[in-house]
């Protein structure tokens, strides 16, 4: 059985250890690959995986071994495919260790829409002073890239999904027919309480579900309560606790429009085929503009009348301006139905690049592991 | 030693044993705080060339290379020849001269950098603005004098073509930027 070991570093919240854990997953799952995967911060992977241990140094999580990244790890053997993911370091031991038999050494890029990451794709580096060379690996859009993290029966589970055992699980009752059912995932942002304003003062009824985590504390300070459960005009706001991945998908699938952020939520959505509004991760330089303007670009390359709609509505929610959000929720709203089709559409277009299949694939070509099948099934 | 990131086409590192010549590097920012670097570099040793990318803040060695002021004397194919101020006559290959090539003009003063690595003669640089006159460019057009509107010419010796402004005619002399391969103006 082939063996892959994934770093991680935990920078913040809990996008780098969602990519991770969701890769290993797939690794095991799908692939019958040995996974072991390496984490500096388990209490962060313990609130994507409830069930593990944040005190473990090693424990067997969904058929992966979890095991806490600190130290050295001299001694440590390592696996036929290392995967460090977004550029995170791998102890000089570990690398060491790597010269009698060199693995394929793949670094997992963050995800970005721009033109250059297709020339960047799949590009050796050549360690400056070792005999061991690292290849690039670029999640992306298009078929020039590593496409998208996408489990085998993700989208038959979407298409046969009942909202009704949903609501039940949340003890929420299912909101009524005209109901807009809005999910909130997001870092705290100053065009949060001018968009809930709207929603309270709006004509449709609103139900807006925000998971545990940063936005909470800025959600309970606009209604001036502690509480979890709020009524204001025309819209109800209810924080649920912080769900694992896999629910996490069926509250995207459950909802109108999904607001979510950073990398893998925002992927997630995109699955769900439902319209949503990305928040992407701020960086101090502005550097994230051009990044959010490309995915854009791509995103309605062949519907530009809806490029008008999404938008005024993403730069606004990403400046954190009220007025402008405000202006541009309109908009957004009366193109729900035409952004739900292209949204389904964009889900299919995307499903036939599948980054861990497109790994394997690669790593093959690159003459190590020559034991996969088209299948991706371990032989 | 350097990061990837102040490393610029020109510069040789050592990547493993290999001293390897940039041809080219492009910064680009990734997500977070990371930030990639793409080189395309050629080994000086086997001749070999790849692309490659690395982490902005990768750890280099660079190699510091003698370098030696000439002139280019003559083409003896493959081979550019160059001369110092002592008559000593130096080879670059034709594949090592980039985009220097497209400039190259019999008779040329301009005064060229050429350097070596273990004694031999691996690249060649142009000063960063030279002056070439133009072949042959389409007749100029009247009115625009803003130097906006471009059209192409081409350089007398090497048949080599940029866009200029639309008013430069044929046996004008015109600036060049050679890091950019850019017009720069009529001289």
């Amino acid at each position: 059985m082939p063996t892959c070991d994934i770093f991680c570093n935990v920078i913040d919240n809990y996008g780098d250890i969602g990519v991770c854990w969701r890769l290993a997953r797939i690794l095991a799952h799908e692939h019958g690959l040995a996974v072991r995967l390496w984490v500096d911060d388990l209490p962060s992977f313990v609130i994507l995986h409830p069930a593990g241990d944040a005190e473990a140094e090693v424990q067997q999580c969904d058929g992966v071994e979890v095991r806490h990244w600190y130290g050295t790890l001299a001694g440590v053997q390592p696996a036929d495919i290392v995967i460090e993911a977004f550029a995170c370091r791998l102890p000089d031991a570990y690398i060491q260790a790597m010269l009698p038999q060199p693995p394929v050494w793949i670094n997992l890029e963050y995800l970005s829409a721009e033109d250059w990451v297709e020339s960047h794709h799949g590009l050796p580096s050549p360690h400056p002073q070792l005999p061991l060379t690292k290849h690039y690996f670029f999640p992306g859009f298009t078929r020039q890239t590593g496409g998208l993290l996408l489990e085998r029966d993700l989208l038959a589970r979407r298409d046969d999904f009942q909202p009704s055992a949903f609501w039940q699980k949340l003890q929420i009752d299912p909101p009524a027919e005209d109901t807009l059912v809005v999910s909130m995932f997001g870092y705290e942002t100053p065009a949060l309480p001018s968009l809930l304003n709207l929603w309270a003062r709006g004509t449709q009824p609103v139900l807006c579900l925000v998971p545990d985590g940063r936005m909470t504390r800025q959600v309970q300070a606009h209604f001036g309560l502690p509480g979890r459960h709020f009524f204001n005009g025309r819209l109800e706001v209810r924080i649920i606790p912080f769900v694992p991945q896999a629910e996490y998908d069926e509250l995207l699938w459950a909802c109108n429009i999904n607001f979510v952020r950073g990398e893998d939520s925002c992927v997630r959505a995109q699955w769900a085929g439902k319209p949503f509004v990305w928040q992407i991760y701020p960086q101090d330089d502005g550097a994230h503009w051009p990044k959010l303007q490309a995915f854009l670009d791509r995103y309605h390359a062949d519907t530009p009348e809806l490029a008008a709609a999404t938008q005024p509505l993403w730069q606004a929610w990403n400046s954190g301006s009220g007025a402008a959000l405000t202006a541009a929720w309109g908009d957004f709203v009366a193109a729900h139905g035409a952004l739900t089709w292209h949204a389904e559409r964009w889900a299919e277009y995307l499903s036939g690049h599948n980054l861990a299949l497109n790994l394997l694939d690669f790593c093959q070509k690159t003459g190590k592991i020559r034991a996969f099948q088209n299948s991706g099934t371990a032989t | 030693m350097k990061i990837a990131q102040e490393i610029r086409a020109g510069n040789v590192v050592m990547i493993g044993t290999e001293p390897m010549i940039v041809l080219k590097a492009e910064y680009s920012r990734s997500g977070r705080s990371g930030s990639v670097v793409k080189m395309k570099m050629k080994g000086l040793l086997n001749n070999i060339g790849q692309e490659t990318v690395f982490r902005a803040d990768d750890k280099m060695d660079q190699v510091i290379l003698d370098k030696k002021e000439c002139t280019y004397s003559y083409f003896a194919d493959p081979m550019y020849v160059f001369m110092d101020e002592n008559y000593e006559q130096y080879e670059v290959e034709a594949e090592n001269m980039g985009d220097v090539v497209n400039y190259i003009v019999d008779g040329m003063e301009d005064k060229c950098e050429v350097t070596f690595y273990e004694g031999k003669a691996i690249s060649v640089e142009l000063p960063n603005t030279i002056v070439r006159e133009v072949e042959y460019t389409e007749p100029a057009v009247r009115g625009d004098t803003s130097g906006k509107v471009m059209k192409p010419a081409r350089l007398v010796g090497s048949g080599f073509e940029l866009p200029v402004a639309a008013f430069v005619s044929i046996g004008d002399k015109i600036q060049i930027d050679t890091r950019t391969n850019e017009y720069k103006g009529r001289a």
